[in-house]
């Protein structure tokens, strides 16, 4: 049995294939992407090293500022709203047991759409000819220009885009909290009654600190999905009107798919990917907490 | 005092039902709207666009299927998931025994090495596979989506299928081993069968995630007969598209087979998204 579960050719057989796969697929093209932000390289010239200059183009791009600033709007935005509202519809749900599971899957169901179409169904809600504008028409309201406006620090369509992700991905928040609570005990809230708690008191001091572990996980995956957030701003805006409502992966799609500047388009990339590992290793010291007995 | 009790509690009940009812509608009511001006004429939509249709307009689908090379894409979109998830049940699936049931040194480093995956957003690795994958003739082709929607699904495959591994009894794996098998037939006629739930539920959610994936299929795929559905829809629904009822239709279109999914699968999706985060 020992030497069976040892077997070093069988252990090599069933790793290996998918091992390769991930070092040429993945770690590989990582490792060169980080190598070709550093070179002066474009669709027509091979990679030549030029040290930091993309870096340095970087900081003087003002689309690149407004890209970093609203991919950061955009993390502190989705993580915030995501906990809140996922906990709210999380701590409501448990609270209800006929038609929890209707209602659960009704907001979960946008998560598993895709979100190119859920995109350009939104620009259609929001264009100013169909949609939100024609019902405040009814009512003698003149809508603004949802996706076309340009003042502000964070602009109109910033806010319109959050809103849309927000209502597209909080089933996901929603889902994991919900799975957690639903592992507590229920001695430990009889417990609670017993001791004078009301439902809201109990949530406050014997659910949240429960799930302390999941909102961890939650919130780190909000975190490096809206950092690579894409599809529905490119269905909405594509990154317009004048670039403000660019972030980093619009940004990265554009200049190296559009102009073709790999190397400026890698540094963009390894941008992103330090701003991913930051965000895993403080959510991970954040949320670190001892496992209580459930 | 008990009975002013229960009605305090039954207000709190309405309160919240109604606000789930407020949610539903927010959530249905855009995914109605599409459905309901899809079945417009494009004049219709303009007069009063949330009125309900006059007649069943067809013409919207059959344009977006035909013209708009959404049903190509239907297909390509098709074949490259459904290759993706078989490839990826196997491949995450003998990597999940190897790590969850057998005993080497450097399983705990290939698991986290696995692991890292998950932190790593696709644009990353963009560049690179882009021109790797331009010389040795993987652009524009299905092959070269499938290989890297493969490795991206094959974290959230490992970490599922090896907590299933993990929960297996041993007694199992041993009395195989007494009875004479050999370590591939524990793997494939013991563990494997008794992990079907894991598998179908990674499957599910490799499935869904590589049907909707847009930024690596728009970069890796020019040939309008070989893009995936996403793409074409984009490309489709445009600055420079006018009929906005043909638009509708094909939104439509893109939606509705994971809608099917999902409402015949949700309970396994939930699982899958819950299994994937709790047992970590």
């Amino acid at each position: 049995m020992e030497k069976l579960l040892r077997d070093k050719k069988a252990i090599a057989v069933f790793v290996l294939p998918a091992f390769i796969l991930f070092t040429l697929i993945l770690f590989v093209p990582i490792c060169q992407s980080v190598y070709y932000s550093f070179c002066d390289y474009d669709a027509l010239t091979s990679p030549k090293f030029v040290g930091l200059k993309n870096y340095q183009n970087l900081i003087v791009d003002d689309t690149m500022k407004i890209a970093v600033k609203n991919s950061l709007f955009f993390l502190i935005y989705s993580c915030v709203t995501q906990l809140v509202m996922g906990l709210i519809l999380a701590g409501l749900l448990t609270n209800i047991e006929k038609g929890r599971n209707v209602f659960k899957n009704i907001i979960y169901l946008p998560c598993v759409l895709s979100s190119a179409a859920l995109g350009l169904l939104w620009m259609f809600i929001f264009s100013p000819k169909l949609g939100i504008n024609q019902i405040l028409a009814k009512f003698g309201m003149q809508g603004p220009l949802w996706l076309m406006d340009i003042k502000g620090y964070i602009t109109l369509p910033m806010w319109v885009i959050a809103f849309v992700a927000l209502w597209q991905y909080v089933g996901q928040s929603m889902m994991l909290y919900m799975a957690q609570i639903s592992g507590i005990s229920k001695s430990l809230y009889e417990a609670s009654y017993i001791d004078g708690c009301n439902k809201v008191k109990s949530f406050w001091h014997i659910t949240l600190p429960l799930i302390k572990p999941m909102v961890g996980t939650a919130m780190s995956l909000n975190a490096i999905g809206s950092l690579k957030f894409f599809d529905l701003i490119f269905n909405m805006t594509e990154g317009g009107p004048n670039h403000k409502t660019e972030v980093l992966a619009t940004h990265l799609y554009q200049q190296g798919f559009k102009y073709f500047k790999y190397g400026y388009a890698s540094a963009i990339g390894t941008v992103l990917l330090i701003l991913c590992l930051i965000m895993t290793f403080v959510i991970n010291k954040l949320f670190q907490s001892e496992n209580y007995e459930m | 005092m008990n009975e002013k009790k229960k009605g305090k509690i039954s207000i709190v009940k309405i309160l919240i039902y109604a606000f789930f009812v407020i949610m539903s509608v927010i959530y249905l009511a855009p995914l109605l709207w599409v459905f309901s001006v899809s079945f417009k004429t494009n004049g219709e939509i303009f007069t009063d666009p949330f009125a309900l249709p006059e007649s069943l307009f067809i013409d919207n689908y059959v344009f977006s299927w035909t013209a708009g090379k959404l049903g190509i894409a239907m297909m390509n979109s098709f074949f490259v998931c459904v290759i993706t998830l078989l490839l990826s049940m196997f491949l995450g699936s003998t990597v999940s025994f190897a790590i969850g049931r057998m005993k080497w040194k450097l399983s705990g480093f290939v698991m986290v090495y696995f692991m890292m995956g998950m932190m790593i957003p696709v644009h990353c690795v963009l560049i690179p596979l882009f021109t790797r994958f331009a010389k040795v003739g993987l652009s524009n082709n299905l092959w070269g989506l499938i290989l890297p929607y493969l490795t991206f699904s094959l974290p959230t495959t490992i970490f599922i299928m090896t907590g299933f591994f993990k929960s297996l009894p041993n007694e199992l794996v041993e009395s195989a081993c007494i009875d004479g098998c050999s370590i591939y037939q524990i793997f494939a006629q013991i563990c494997l069968p008794l992990s079907k739930t894991g598998l179908f539920v990674t499957g599910l959610m490799t499935f869904v995630a590589n049907w909707n994936e847009l930024l690596l299929a728009m970069v890796f795929i020019s040939d309008d007969t070989k893009k995936t559905l996403p793409v074409s829809l984009s490309k489709f629904v445009g600055p420079y598209n006018t009929n906005y009822s043909q638009m509708f239709a094909a939104i439509v279109i893109a939606i509705v087979p994971t809608i099917i999914v999902y409402c015949a699968f949700s309970n396994q999706i939930v699982e899958g998204l819950t299994a994937g985060a709790v047992k970590g």
